[in-house]
């Protein structure tokens, strides 16, 4: 699916005054980028249902920068009118050492109002992880490498992914997993993107090739992953949104290219992502460290074809901004 | 004389035996004969690391950073006391270095050559001295390990791993957080 020459940013206004963006007059090529950051506002609350399912997205963080604190006091920000229960970590939770005082700085003090809110991060690891991450408590995964849980709210399950060493054994339990859940919603993250559009990386087309056709079978119905240090959103592919998100401390300024499955990006400041879960949908806003939305949307889940009467391709209608 | 005749029958049966088997075996691969011995120390290895952990308190999945950190080094600090005598190319023996050289130029020197050095060198600084036993350098984070260069190296337990320390290749214990053995400046320049 290609977009029409900038599409994805002219969705943005949706939700954004005082923004301008840089994008070249095709939209073919050239970064996806906004030339200069934009004034500070407060984030747009999203539906904010009661007893919906609210959580947020945060990936390549842990350089204990004073950007990556300043973020997380935009998180708690956001957290105090739209108040998420958990975070998905899609990898690179610490960079560098891993001393217990790395624990401290990279992670426990910059998301420290949020863990005083007892909201409960859920790691999955990033290249630069150490496996030993599993046994700390605040990562919440069970000294398991890869593990499903069933979100507080909702019929919602997600299942973190190890991805820089997918070995068949956990290829075998993913698929077992998903075949067995009776889920509504099935939310797969990890740190490998299996579409991204920014140079450093880009995706990761052999993970791809082994996680997409389960991702396709089984009705998954969102993929959040990081690696690059970009916020990202891809058109659905097979019926499936993907998301990049590994903007939350590591960012690459300009590293974001247009691809044509590109829907959305963003590369200028750190940002993190809020989503909200309530029966069939599924709203997301990517808000930066300055508290600017740069993009949102509107999901409805995948349905499997005996329940839907159509392919799961067509089953999941994809509306950024609720405007398509 | 029939004795003799019966004496030569059996000498050539004897030797065609001997070369029928000869035929039957291909010449040995000295590849494979280096990939076993590197399995076989590995697997060594993993007798005393096991053997070593099992002697300290458990990890709980709800550790704390303090927790993980002991158990790390009192991990590292057994298995470099039972192993105070290793010395670099005991599992990365020569003939196993020059596989992993080969391998590593073939790949860099590929189509995807340029994007896996750029993986490789992500967040992965040069220079940086490494040595059998001591503790992976805490200031360098660990770097990527291409999948496509996992695939042509000899699969490991899921407590071993290969990283990049600058273009060192090098075999890190992870639940020690030590360096069990290094291939030095590994990538073809």
């Amino acid at each position: 699916m290609t977009s029409p020459p900038c599409r994805w940013l002219v969705l943005i206004p949706l939700v954004l005054a005082g923004w301008s963006a840089a994008c070249t007059p095709q939209g073919t090529a050239g970064p996806a980028t906004v030339a200069s950051p934009p004034p500070a506002a407060p984030p747009v609350p999203l539906p904010n249902l009661p007893d919906s399912l609210k959580f947020a997205v945060l990936g390549d963080f842990g350089n204990g920068d004073s950007e990556q604190y300043e973020l997380g006091e935009r998180m708690a920000q956001v957290h105090t009118t739209f108040p998420f229960e958990l975070v998905l970590t899609v990898g690179d939770n610490l960079y560098g050492s891993e001393r217990p005082q790395d624990f401290e700085s990279k992670f426990e003090l910059p998301y420290k109002a949020l863990l005083d809110r007892e909201v409960k991060f859920y790691a999955s690891l990033g290249n630069h992880d150490s496996r030993e991450q599993r046994f700390y408590e605040l990562f919440n995964m069970g000294g398991e490498l890869y593990y499903t849980f069933k979100a507080p709210q909702e019929s919602v399950r997600f299942f973190a992914l190890e991805s820089s060493y997918p070995e068949p054994e956990q290829i075998t339990w993913l698929e077992e997993q998903l075949q067995g859940s009776t889920d509504d919603w099935k939310i797969v993250y990890f740190h490998h993107p299996l579409y991204s559009s920014a140079r450093r990386h880009g995706s990761d087309e052999d993970l791809r090739a082994v996680l997409e056709p389960l991702f396709v079978k089984f009705n998954v119905s969102v993929v959040f992953t990081g690696h690059d240090h970009v916020y990202e959103r891809i058109e659905p592919q097979q019926g499936i949104p993907y998301f990049v998100v590994g903007s939350g401390g590591q960012l690459r300024r300009g590293n974001l290219a247009r691809a044509p499955f590109t829907a959305a990006g963003y590369d200028q400041d750190l940002a993190f992502l809020v989503a909200e879960i309530k029966g069939d949908q599924m709203t997301f806003q990517a808000i930066t460290r300055t508290g600017q939305v740069v993009d949102s949307g509107l999901i409805t889940r995948r349905v499997p074809p005996q329940q839907s009467g159509w392919p799961p391709v067509e089953a999941g209608p994809f509306r950024p901004g609720g405007s398509w | 004389m029939v004795r003799v005749r019966q004496m030569l029958v059996l000498l050539l049966m004897v030797v065609s035996t001997g070369l029928s088997a000869q035929q039957a075996q291909p010449p040995p691969n000295p590849d494979a004969q280096a990939i076993a011995e590197f399995i076989k120390q590995v697997e060594t290895y993993m007798e005393l690391h096991r053997k070593v952990e099992a002697t300290l308190p458990g990890l709980s999945d709800k550790a704390t950073p303090e927790q993980i950190d002991r158990h790390q080094r009192a991990l590292a600090l057994q298995i470099a006391t039972a192993r105070t005598a290793a010395e670099r190319g005991e599992f990365f023996s020569p003939r196993m270095e020059a596989i992993v050289e080969r391998v590593l130029k073939a790949l860099l020197k590929g189509p995807k050559g340029q994007e896996l050095r750029k993986s490789i060198f992500d967040e992965n600084p040069i220079g940086i001295v490494v040595a059998v036993n001591d503790r992976y350098p805490d200031e360098v984070p660990l770097s990527t390990m291409p999948p496509p260069i996992l695939k042509e190296l000899p699969k490991l337990p899921p407590e071993l791993e290969y990283r990049f320390v600058g273009a060192h290749l090098i075999l890190l214990d992870v639940p020690a957080h030590i360096i069990v053995d290094f291939v030095p400046n590994a990538l073809p320049s």
